[in-house]
């Protein structure tokens, strides 16, 4: 299986692959059982804070609307995902924007970018911007941060669209139609090796972070119609064979914060006008908290507003 | 002086402001734009009140002749005052 080469080569942040070496170890970890007790902690362990916003469309106009209520993330959060669609056109003068709102919030920031970034054409210099201001762009890659001597992962792609089981297109006919199908299963496929390398990593925490829905549930209040367009099964099809406990999309505005995957993956829905403030907060208990099956901790502590990770890159683990 | 249009042109005007709605001077796809008897409504969540403002003279401007309401909301950029336990 082969991914498109699209490292955030950044000089000086250190490309680590998985601990023993081994490559893409891919044992199809299951997702979470909801249903489980023994799976659970009961809140009175470590947990992990999870700030996440989707979809702020954020210009010039837009500069220091979301800055005060992030500056306020180191009291609640470990981190703050962003789902895509930071900006409205995708240009390098609205990523400046976002990397200035963001600039203040003192926890690792890590983000996909969402179609709107990729209308100007300009994506990759919006991925610079964002990644210069520390901020971490995952596409088709992960990151690993330490939270408590834990390790937390974030895998993370764009996505595409194509719609859901029943509902959905699939790669046939013209090559336009095939070429549409495939981007997303190319994206999804690209998903699931980067959630492998988390649990490959020792993860005590995988988090699956994408601009389009991998479930319908998500979608609710969204015509029926354009259900094809906000997302696809097979980025949930993803999630559920390599194993996350939680998967994070925006994109549909109109649709509802909470979903599962049919493997009983939990998805929301962060798009901002769906949350209706400026991040939603998730807390979610460490997996196996207190007993020895977690590395020690890769860093000693994450500096203000830089990643603080160490960036698994699929380039850098089939070398 | 109005000039009165036929229903079905009424239904492409709205079309078409979707559309610019969508594209490049707006990019707002969070905007529903929809026909409720005689008159259009514009429902949805836009970022700032600037763009609020600039959605309704866009509107206003298809949609010339026709009446236009809103209901849209600028959203909330306030920190939460709640998480959610994922156990
Ligand atoms: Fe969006
Ligand atoms: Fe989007």
């Amino acid at each position: 299986m082969t991914r498109p080469p699209t490292t955030p080569d950044t000089p000086g942040r250190p490309l680590t692959t998985t601990p023993d070496g081994a490559g893409p170890a891919h044992d199809p970890a299951p997702g979470p059982d909801p249903t489980s007790e023994t799976a659970r902690s009961d809140g009175h362990g470590t947990v992990v804070r999870v700030a996440a916003v989707g979809d702020i469309h954020l210009g010039p106009d837009c500069a220091g609307v979301l800055r005060p209520a992030f500056a306020g993330l180191p009291d609640r959060a470990d981190l703050l995902l962003l789902a895509g669609d930071l900006t409205r056109h995708g240009t390098v003068e609205e990523a400046r924007v976002v990397a200035e709102e963001v600039a203040d919030a003192g926890v690792p920031v890590v983000a996909v970018l969402g179609n709107h970034d990729y209308h100007s054409g300009e994506e990759a210099a919006v991925t610079q911007v964002l990644t210069d201001a520390g901020i971490t762009v995952l596409e088709g890659d992960a990151v690993v941060l330490p939270v408590a001597g834990h390790k937390v992962g974030v895998a993370g792609v764009k996505g595409f669209c194509g719609g859901f089981v029943g509902r959905s297109a699939g790669e046939f006919g013209e090559p336009e139609m095939k070429a549409f199908v495939r981007t997303t299963r190319l994206s999804a496929e690209r998903l699931a090796l980067a959630l492998g390398d988390l649990s490959a990593a020792g993860c005590a925490v995988r988090i699956a972070l994408t601009h389009f829905a991998p479930v319908p549930d998500t979608l609710a209040g969204e015509p029926l119609e354009i259900h094809p367009f906000l997302g696809s099964y097979l980025l949930a099809e993803a999630i559920d064979g390599a194993g996350a406990d939680l998967a994070v999309h925006g994109h549909a505005h109109l649709g509802t914060e909470h979903g599962m995957t049919a493997g009983g993956v939990r998805v929301r829905n962060v798009a901002q006008p769906v949350i209706g403030r400026a991040f939603a907060l998730y807390r979610l208990p460490v997996a196996g908290d207190g007993t020895a099956s977690v590395p020690e901790a890769v860093r000693t502590a994450a500096p203000a507003h830089a990643p603080g990770g160490e960036l698994i890159s699929g380039a850098v683990r089939r070398s | 002086m109005i000039e009165f249009t036929a229903p079905h042109e009424d239904e492409y005007r709205i079309a078409r402001l979707r559309e610019r709605l969508a594209a490049d001077d707006v990019a707002e796809l969070g905007v529903q734009v929809e026909q409720r008897g005689t008159s259009v409504l514009l429902t949805g969540t836009v970022p700032t009140a600037s763009r609020r403002d600039e959605i309704l003279r866009l509107a206003r401007e298809e949609l010339a002749g026709l009446t236009v309401r809103a209901d849209l909301v600028v959203a909330c950029a306030d920190a939460p005052d709640r998480w959610e336990e994922l156990p």
